[in-house]
């Protein structure tokens, strides 16, 4: 029991911050971001780079996977999304963008890191053991804490400092934010990198214990978007409570039924369609048409 | 005999706030009636739950006995109460003559299978459907306009085109949404003899909430007021003039709306 | 005959005789044989491309249909391999049964708009791969193999439907089997989009709520709609496992259901023949970016961002100028 807490929060942590990256896009643009997940795994490659092939540090290492993808976020807002959102018709040529810099991320990740499965060392050793009821790698406490600590400080910027106060304007009403005065271009930049940057660091963190490969993205950009459903869209608790109850779910469906494979998943999907279906709008979300 | 709509006791709650409080009155066949007051009185709320588009919370209406509360808003449709929406609501993308065809869909006799595979029935459905959108559309004073597309249209055009549409699902009670919301008074006049013919010439009983009080008064053969969700009157336009619980009301609220 | 003009008509011959005619010719001629591959594969994604873009019609973005695809793969390998059914009679009932699966997760999902059913079509798809990869009856990561060729079809004697195993070019036969379920897919699509059931969905697809006022049923359309998109999905999906044989997890993944959304898109949302034009310029570019090697996601990737940037609102928007939304 205690086990399967300690991994519901574990998951839970990891999830929330990849769902909080994606709802923050979400909100602010309205664009549905398929690309999260590769921009996840450009993170841990990155990491691994610094890290576990040239040695630096892994903090610095991290540093420059947040580094990474934040410009990368902001290039391809200014770039590929900002004039395309002016430019078309339909709401719905944004997915469509979304996926050709998916599919453009993976082959940019094939040619530079390859298809391996990739690792680093530990970043600490030892495992907490608590009377075999509670056995927890000293290194996923560390990156649990980690997690946590990110999540609390992206909350406090997003409460507290003019940014924060900027992006909240903009998620919530965008042509409101701009009578107020908020560059809306600028801060859809900012907003755009700090969600990409988002996805870079858990990318960096997770990088340590599940190691990194090319197929994580697909995955990872799914999972995200129900921990959105289930919290509502484009809303930051939301995103929080999507993250740690899909890990939870995950990590309990994982243990009670470990020898029916990927079952659990589809119990979650089941279980996810019910809710929907009373709930459209998530837990979080406002009531929409 | 019996009136053709009712609304009793009808209350409307979202969370703590009370949209609606107990609302009841009637509406006679071949009846204008409005149903007004001042912003935020609960009219619109009162408007969706008559059309089925929001649920109420208790009490029901009734048309010719039946209850047409609480239902889905085609079920509604289907026995002939039939709702206008304010004029960004409209099929962006087709012609007005598209939409009136459209909107004919109740009146088809062939199946949708029968219309795949192109029957006579259906065939002989498309001629009428486009023949009577034409006649509507002439005594709506459309024709003009029939092939313009819906976007493109003045707001003036895109009211009549509301109730074009609603009108070609031979409705027998029209409800219609501020049909007079934004316009001129020359504008206004017109919307106001359009609506008169609808009643006259098609018999339709016509429903409307509205904010322009000289327009209502012109045009209603009787008047129901609302204020915070409570109705505080009901009567002819002469009785809702001279009723002082109903001049309070507005006074008491914003100027411009008084009017009279 | 069903109102079509003289031009229309003359269009869809040619087009009829191209791929009839015209392309067995050329592939003699040069000696491609691996092009009916890829055009047969073509013919089968456009189908389930049609689907995805029935969907759109009634203004859903649809990125499941990889997941219905995959189920009519599974529903028709089970059937000829386990039930010892006829190929032909496995087709059918693969789409059917994709159609009731529509129909049952639909029913709540369909309440949802915009990028919520979007997403929630695209998790679907991922978890009809991991219900494949758990359940006994479809083998799990080994799949579905050694399916065997569709076999003959004769009524009173007289052979309808040849028997494949015994083919010389079945390769040829496939092709013309894609083809003209094909043709069957789009000319049920125009005609479907230009009757009044047609009419009803672009009436839902512009206004929900002004439509459910005229009288429609909306929700009753759209489950009947989506049942009959993810009838195509099942149908394209089972003749592809027949084709290839064999049936895996893998054989339909979430890039999958991405990409007929993508063949949808590029081809444009207005035009009926457009996830045909979009299945055919999509899969025969990555085809012919196999020359590049491991540069072709990467070229492939960078075209499609392009042609987004630069021609958002589809390729045959280029044609028919703006505001074409018939």
């Amino acid at each position: 029991m205690e086990q399967i807490l300690a991994n519901g929060v574990y998951l839970g942590s990891q999830y929330a911050m990849i769902a909080l990256g994606l709802t923050l896009i979400f909100a602010l643009m309205n664009v549905l971001n398929f690309a999260h997940g590769q921009m996840y795994v450009i993170g841990g490659f990155v990491t691994y780079t610094f890290y576990g092939q040239w040695g630096v540090p892994f903090v610095l290492a991290l540093v420059m996977s947040c580094v990474t993808l934040a410009i990368l976020g902001a290039l391809i807002e200014r770039y590929l999304f900002a004039p395309v959102i002016k430019g078309s018709a339909r709401e719905e040529s944004t997915m469509l963008l979304a996926a050709g810099i998916a599919f453009f991320l993976d082959a940019v990740i094939l040619l530079v890191f390859g298809e391996k499965q990739r690792g680093v060392p530990k970043i600490v050793d030892g495992v907490f053991n608590y009377d075999f009821r509670l056995i927890m790698p000293y290194d996923r406490i560390l990156i649990c804490v980690l997690a946590i600590l990110s999540i609390v400080a992206f909350i406090g910027l997003m409460q507290y400092t003019k940014t924060g106060r900027a992006l909240r304007a903009l998620a919530q009403d965008r042509t409101a934010a701009q009578l107020m005065g908020v560059n809306v271009d600028r801060y859809s930049m900012i907003g755009f990198a700090l969600g990409a940057m988002l996805a870079g660091l858990v990318g960096g963190l997770l990088v340590t214990i599940t190691g990194v490969n090319l197929g994580m993205g697909g995955p990872t950009s799914i999972k995200a978007f129900m921990m959105v459903m289930i919290g509502g869209a484009g809303v930051i608790s939301g995103a929080i409570w999507g993250g740690i109850i899909l890990g939870f779910m995950e990590a309990i469906g994982l243990a009670v039924l470990y020898q029916y494979g990927d079952i659990t998943y589809l119990l979650i999907f089941v279980s996810l369609m019910i809710f929907l279906a009373i709930r459209p709008q998530g837990l979080m979300g406002k009531p929409w048409g | 005999m019996s009136p053709l709509l009712q609304v009793k006791n009808v209350t409307k709650k979202y969370g703590g706030l009370t949209a609606n409080n107990d609302i009841s009155f009637d509406v006679a066949e071949n009846e204008i009636l409005s149903v007004i007051g001042p912003n935020g009185a609960g009219k619109s709320t009162l408007f969706k739950m008559i059309s089925s588009f929001t649920p109420t919370t208790s009490g029901e209406v009734l048309y010719r006995g039946e209850r047409i509360s609480n239902l889905k808003p085609h079920i509604v449709a289907r026995k002939g109460v039939v709702r206008t929406f304010q004029e960004t609501t409209i099929f962006k993308s087709m012609t007005v003559r598209e939409s009136v065809v459209v909107a004919q869909h109740l009146r088809a006799k062939a199946s949708l299978a029968g219309y795949f595979w192109g029957s006579r029935t259906a065939q002989e459905d498309v001629t009428a459907f486009e023949k009577y959108a034409d006649e509507l559309l002439e005594f709506l004073g459309m024709t003009a306009i029939s092939n313009e597309q819906a976007s493109n249209l003045p707001q003036g055009s895109l009211r009549a085109l509301g109730i074009a549409i609603g009108l070609a699902t031979d409705p027998k009670v029209l409800l219609l949404d501020e049909p007079f919301a934004g316009m001129n008074h020359d504008e206004t006049m017109n919307m106001v003899n359009l609506v008169r013919s609808v009643r006259d010439e098609r018999g339709v009983t016509v429903m409307l909430v509205e904010h322009d009080m000289p327009a209502v008064m012109n045009i209603s053969d009787r008047i129901v007021v609302l204020n915070f969700g409570e109705k505080i009157a009901e009567g002819t336009p002469s009785e809702i003039q001279n009723n002082e619980k109903v001049i309070e009301a507005y006074l008491g609220s914003v100027d411009d709306e008084i009017g009279m | 005959m069903f109102g079509f003009t003289a031009k229309q008509l003359t269009g869809v011959g040619i087009f009829l005789f191209v791929l009839f005619i015209g392309v067995p010719l050329i592939i003699g001629a040069t000696g491609r044989w691996d092009f009916y591959f890829t055009l047969t594969s073509v013919a089968l994604l456009a189908i389930a491309s049609a689907g995805v873009w029935l969907t759109f019609y009634i203004g859903r973005i649809n990125i499941g249909q990889g997941a219905f695809a995959l189920i009519g793969a599974y529903v028709s390998a089970i059937l000829v391999v386990k039930a010892g059914w006829s190929f032909w009679i496995s087709l059918p009932a693969a789409g059917i049964f994709a159609a009731i699966v529509a129909i049952l997760i639909g029913l709540p999902i369909l309440r949802l708009r915009g990028v919520y059913f979007a997403m929630i079509t695209l998790v679907l798809t991922q978890v009809v791969t991991l219900t494949a990869l758990a359940l006994p009856i479809t083998n799990g990561a080994k799949g579905i193999s050694n399916i065997p060729l569709p076999s003959g079809v004769s009524l009173f004697g007289i052979p309808i439907l040849p028997d494949f195993a015994g083919m010389e070019n079945t390769k040829l036969a496939f092709y013309y089997t894609a083809c003209i379920l094909m043709v069957i897919t789009y000319a049920a699509l125009y005609r479907l989009v230009n009757s009044r059931l047609g009419h009803l969905c672009r009436s839902m697809q512009q206004n929900e709520e002004l439509a459910s006022s005229i009288g429609v049923n909306i929700a009753y359309i759209r489950i009947v709609i989506f049942a009959i998109s993810s009838f195509f999905g099942g149908i394209g999906g089972a003749m592809f496992g027949s084709i290839a044989q064999s049936v895996y997890p893998s054989s339909f993944q979430v890039a999958d259901s991405v990409n007929f959304m993508l063949n949808c898109f590029l081809g444009g949302l207005g035009f009926v023949f457009g996830p045909m034009l979009g299945t055919l310029v999509l899969y025969f570019g990555w085809d012919l970016l196999f020359e590049f090697g491991k540069y072709q996601m990467l070229i492939y990737s960078t075209i499609l961002i392009l042609i987004i940037r630069f021609l958002p609102n589809g390729l045959l928007s280029l044609r028919f100028g703006k505001g074409g939304d018939k």
